[in-house]
């Protein structure tokens, strides 16, 4: 039974960050693509993690997917953030050539 | 080992985040602007995190979730220098 429930949390998170890629790719605009970038990775390593922690089932384990649980949600919308800011502080006419 | 999940899984894993890796490394390659480069390393980023972990549950080894803590810190620092530089530079 717990075998049945880590396989299905691994492949869920597997599924969640391929989907991001394909969003990353097939989006036609930097704002979409950080859409796609930015949520669904964060959701598919929380799963993973939830996964990995019920595998391992220590408590040390515990504490670090907790950890890194916290360090994904507080500094992708942060990244994000930084990411569109330089983009739109930019000249628009000269964001092409590099 | 009677603990161990299935390798059947595992190696599906694997592949979803082998294509996942190749799709965001085309981004990579041809974003039009530098902010979409940025945006495919971070994604690049949380992929190799979850490479790392899934490969943790293949050799049963739990002393790699160190792995992921380091470069979820290291990915953000990067993401957030590169950006002010630019911001900086072409602002």
């Amino acid at each position: 039974m717990d075998k049945i429930i880590i396989s299905v949390f691994l492949l869920a998170g597997s599924f969640f960050i391929l989907i991001a890629s394909i969003g990353l790719v097939r989006l036609n605009d930097l704002y979409s693509r950080l859409h796609a970038a930015t949520k669904a990775p964060s959701f598919g390593i929380f799963l993973i993690l939830i996964g990995v922690s019920v595998y391992f089932n220590t408590p040390l384990v515990y504490i670090k997917s907790l950890f890194i649980v916290i360090f994904i949600y507080l500094t992708a919308p942060l990244a994000a953030h930084a990411i569109i800011k330089s983009f739109r502080d930019q000249d628009p006419d000269k964001r092409k050539e590099r | 080992m009677e603990n161990s999940i299935s390798v059947v899984v595992l190696i599906i894993s694997f592949s979803f985040l082998l294509a996942a890796l190749i799709l965001s490394f085309i981004r990579l390659l041809r974003g039009p602007t530098i902010n979409d480069r940025i945006a495919a390393m971070d994604v690049i980023a949380v992929i190799v995190m979850a490479f790392v972990l899934v490969y943790s549950v293949l050799i049963q080894k739990s002393i790699y979730l160190d792995l992921p803590v380091i470069i979820s810190l290291i990915s953000f620092i990067g993401t957030v220098a590169i950006s002010t530089y630019l911001k900086h530079r072409y602002g």
